[in-house]
C-alpha cells in the first residue's frame, strides 16, 4: 500500500477528522486511482466496525471513524465524477424516525453502521411526516426504508407510512424495516413490514440478508 | 394536603459560589448566542414580542438575558397542585421533598426477569398499589405502564390517565404526545383536579410542536407545569458535566421563558432527567456517579439561584433485569443524593430493566426506601427534652434506657422501620420460611390489593370519565390513528 493509501487508511483508524478531507485532496491530487483512495477509507471503517464488534471500540469512537468518511469521501466523489466513474455502494438505504418521535440514537447508530458497511444511506432526521418518507422513496427509489420508534404512542405511525406506501403504489418497490424500544417482531408482523431487528447490528444484517449480500 | 418530608437541614452544596455563576453565564450566552429552536410559529410571534431575535426560516429564537432573569424571577418558587381528593394535594418547592411513582413499557415478571404486556387489570393493581403507599404522593403520566394490552398505542396517554383519576385520589402529571393533553385537562377537570401538565424539550435546544400546544392548552386550564427535556450525555448533551449542566439548564430555562410569556407567574417544576449512555449500544445507563454529580450540581443553581421548584429522574430506573441487589445499589445513592442537595420531587418507585418494565412489588420496597430518605431529611431536634439529661441522669452508671418512658414513646418517631426488610434474627429467619425481601414485599402486596380501596368516583364523575375516553377515540379515529 502506498503511502498516501496508508494515511488514508489510518485517518479513519485514528478518527482524525480535522484532517480528513485536506488528506483526500492530498490524495486526489497525487493522481491516486480514486477507486484504491475509496478502498483505503473503506478497509480503515471496517476495521473500526470490527473493533466495535468486540467490543474493543465504542460508540463514539464509530461515529467519529464515520465522521472522518463524510469529510473524505465527498472530495473523493468529485473526482469519480470528474473521471466519469461510478462510486461503488452496496444499495440505497432511507433512515429516519417517524413523526411525533424526536429519539436519534438508535436511528443514527443503524445509519453509521450502514455507513460503515458501505451502504448509501439518506438520513432524514427525527420527527419524519409520512408525506416525507414518501416522497423520498418515490424520488429516490431506495432498496431500503428504515424506522425507527421509541415510543408507543409513535410507533402505530410506522404502521401509517406502510399504508401511504401501498396507497400510493410503492410498497413493492421497497423493503421496509422498523426498530425502536417498543417494537417486536409480532408488532412489525401486524404492521406489515418486512423486517424488524432489535439492536443496531441486526438491522445491517437484516438490510444486507434483503440485498442478498454475504 | 400531603405534607411530604420538610428537609430541615441546608441542602448539600458541591458547587462554589463562582461555578454557579459560571455555568449560569454560560446558559445566558448559549440562550442569547445559539438560541433555542420552537416548533411553533405562534410562540416564536410572542417571544419576538417580548424581545426575542427570531429567525422564523430556522423557528430559532435567540433569547436576551434579561427576559431569562426576568422569566426566572416570575416563576413562583412554589404551588399547589390540587388533587382529587383535597387532602392528597401537594405544595411542590421550597424545602419539602416529595416522591414520584416511575413507570415502565411492560410488566415484569420478579421471579423470571421476563417482561410482558401488561393487563388493564394488571395496570389498575398497580395504581391501586401505588394510592396505598405512604411515600408515592403523586403520579407522572402513562403510569405504572406506558402501555396497555388491546388499548390502541394513541390512546394510552388518555386511558392510563383515566384508570389513575380512577383508582387514586393523589395527582398526576400530563402528557403531551399526539394531542393527549386535550383529553387528559378533560378528565381531570372531569374528577375536580388539576394535573401538573406537561412540556418536554428535545434535547439538545428544541421544543417540538406538541409541547407548545400542551402549553397553552394547560395553562389555559390553569395548570401548573412539569418541564423537561430528557438526553443523554456524550449525544444530546455534551459529555461534560460542567456541558451538560450548560446544556440542560439553557433548554429547562428556555420552556420556562416560553411559559411566562404565556401566562406571567404560572407554577412551573423543571425536571433534570439526564442519563448516561453506554458507549456500546447507546442505552441509558442509570444510576451512575455521573447523573448523581450532574442532578447535585443542578439542584444546588435551580434551588439556591433561580428558586424554581426541582424534580429528579436520575433514580427512577435501574438496568439491573431482575430486583435485586443491583436496582437497589443504582436507584438508592441517586435519590439520596437527590433529596440531600435541593430536590422537591424524586422518581423512584417501582421501574425495573430501564425504562422498559415496572412492577407494583418494587414500588413496595422502594416505599420502605424512601420513608427512609424521608425521615433522614426531617433530622432530629435538639432541644432540652430531647437531649433528656435526666434520663441519662436517672440511668446511670451501667443502666438501661429501655425501661424509660422517653425509649417506649419516641422509639418510632426517632427512627423509621421498614416494613418488608428483613430485620429478624437468624433464627427467626430459619423458622419464617427464610423469607426474602421479594417475598416479605409480594405478600405486602397482596395484603394491599386485598385491603386499599381507593375512593371511587362519582356516578357523574365515572360517567363523565368514559364519555372523554369515547371523544378521544372518535377524534383518533377520525385522524386515521386507530
Amino acid at each position: 500500500m502506498s503511502d498516501i493509501l496508508k494515511k488514508l487508511k489510518d485517518i479513519v483508524l485514528e478518527f482524525d477528522i480535522d484532517t480528513a478531507e485536506s488528506t483526500a485532496r492530498e490524495a486526489i491530487e497525487s493522481g491516486i486511482d480514486p477507486i484504491k483512495a475509496a478502498d483505503a477509507l473503506t478497509e480503515g471503517i471496517q476495521i473500526v466496525g470490527d473493533k466495535f464488534g468486540s467490543g474493543e471500540l465504542f460508540l463514539p469512537d464509530l461515529v467519529c471513524a464515520s465522521e472522518v468518511l463524510k469529510k473524505a469521501f465527498p472530495v473523493i466523489n468529485a473526482e469519480f465524477e470528474k473521471r466519469g466513474q461510478e462510486t461503488k455502494k452496496l444499495g440505497k438505504v432511507v433512515i429516519g424516525t417517524v413523526f411525533g418521535d424526536i429519539h436519534s440514537i438508535g436511528k443514527d447508530m443503524v445509519a453509521t453502521l450502514l455507513y460503515a458497511a458501505g451502504f448509501e444511506v439518506i438520513d432524514l432526521g427525527i420527527n419524519v411526516k409520512g408525506e416525507d418518507f414518501l416522497k423520498v422513496v418515490r424520488d429516490q427509489d431506495p432498496d431500503i426504508l428504515a424506522m425507527s420508534a421509541l415510543l408507543t404512542t409513535t410507533s402505530s405511525e410506522q404502521k401509517n407510512v406502510i399504508n401511504g406506501l401501498k396507497e400510493a403504489g410503492l410498497r413493492d418497490k421497497v423493503k421496509v424495516i422498523v426498530g425502536g424500544s417498543p417494537i417486536n417482531q409480532e408488532f412489525a408482523d401486524s404492521i406489515g413490514a418486512d423486517g424488524y431487528g432489535s439492536t443496531a447490528p441486526e438491522g445491517v444484517r437484516l438490510v444486507k440478508k434483503f440485498l442478498n449480500i454475504g | 394536603m400531603q405534607n411530604g418530608y420538610k428537609r430541615n437541614f441546608e441542602p448539600l452544596r458541591i458547587l462554589s459560589q463562582s461555578q454557579v455563576e459560571q455555568l449560569h453565564s454560560s446558559t445566558l450566552q448559549v440562550l442569547d448566542e445559539i438560541g433555542f429552536k420552537y416548533e411553533s410559529e405562534k410562540v416564536l410571534k410572542l417571544l419576538e414580542k417580548h424581545g426575542c431575535r427570531v429567525d422564523h426560516e430556522n423557528r430559532i429564537a435567540r433569547i436576551p438575558p434579561d427576559l431569562v432573569e426576568w422569566a426566572i424571577a416570575k416563576t413562583p418558587s412554589s404551588f399547589m397542585v390540587r388533587a382529587r381528593d383535597p387532602e392528597k394535594s401537594i405544595r411542590l418547592g421550597g424545602n419539602t421533598v416529595y416522591f414520584m411513582n416511575s413507570a415502565g413499557a411492560r410488566y415484569a415478571d420478579v421471579d423470571t426477569g421476563e417482561v410482558t404486556m401488561p393487563t388493564l387489570e394488571q395496570n389498575n393493581e398497580g395504581v391501586v398499589v401505588s394510592d396505598a403507599l405512604e411515600s408515592v404522593h403523586c403520579f407522572p403520566s402513562y403510569t405504572p405502564y406506558f402501555e396497555i394490552g388491546g388499548v390502541p398505542p394513541v390512546m394510552s396517554c388518555p386511558v392510563s390517565c383515566a384508570q389513575r383519576m380512577r383508582f387514586s385520589t393523589k395527582p398526576s402529571r400530563g402528557a403531551q404526545p399526539t394531542d393527549s393533553f386535550i383529553w387528559e385537562t378533560k378528565l381531570a377537570q372531569a374528577v375536580g383536579a388539576q394535573l401538573m401538565g406537561c412540556v418536554e424539550g428535545a434535547a439538545p435546544l428544541s421544543l417540538a410542536e406538541d409541547p407548545c400546544n400542551a402549553a397553552f392548552y394547560y395553562l389555559d386550564a390553569g395548570f401548573p407545569i412539569y418541564i423537561a427535556s430528557g438526553s443523554l450525555m456524550g449525544a444530546s448533551h455534551p459529555i461534560t458535566i460542567a456541558g451538560a449542566t450548560v446544556s440542560h439548564n439553557a433548554e429547562l430555562l428556555a420552556i420556562i421563558v416560553m411559559l411566562q410569556c404565556i401566562k406571567p407567574g404560572c407554577g412551573v417544576i423543571a425536571n433534570n432527567f439526564v442519563s448516561a449512555m453506554n458507549m456500546q449500544t447507546g442505552d441509558l445507563n442509570f444510576g451512575t456517579a455521573a447523573i448523581s454529580l450532574h442532578q447535585m450540581a443542578y439542584n444546588q443553581i435551580w434551588h439556591d439561584h433561580y428558586k424554581i421548584p426541582i424534580n429528579n429522574t436520575g433514580a427512577a430506573f435501574s438496568n439491573s433485569k431482575m430486583i435485586d441487589y443491583q436496582t437497589a445499589a443504582e436507584k438508592l445513592p441517586l435519590a439520596m443524593c437527590s433529596a440531600i442537595s435541593g430536590a422537591n420531587l424524586i422518581v423512584l418507585h417501582g421501574g425495573v430493566t430501564g425504562e422498559l418494565a415496572y412492577n407494583p412489588i418494587l414500588a413496595v420496597i422502594d416505599d420502605d426506601i424512601a420513608r427512609t430518605i424521608g425521615r433522614m431529611l426531617e433530622s432530629f431536634d435538639v432541644t432540652d427534652d430531647m437531649i433528656g439529661l435526666d434520663v441519662i441522669r436517672q440511668v446511670g452508671v451501667g443502666g438501661t434506657f429501655l425501661n424509660t418512658k422517653q425509649t417506649r414513646t419516641l422509639w418510632r418517631s426517632e427512627d423509621y422501620m421498614p416494613k418488608v426488610f428483613d430485620k429478624t434474627s437468624y433464627q427467626e429467619w430459619v423458622a419464617g420460611g427464610k423469607k426474602t425481601i421479594l417475598d416479605k414485599a409480594k405478600e405486602r402486596t397482596e395484603e394491599i390489593l386485598s385491603t386499599h380501596k381507593p375512593d371511587p368516583l362519582t356516578d357523574e364523575q365515572e360517567k363523565d370519565v368514559e364519555s372523554i375516553l369515547k371523544e378521544a377515540t372518535k377524534y383518533y379515529k377520525e385522524k386515521g390513528l386507530i
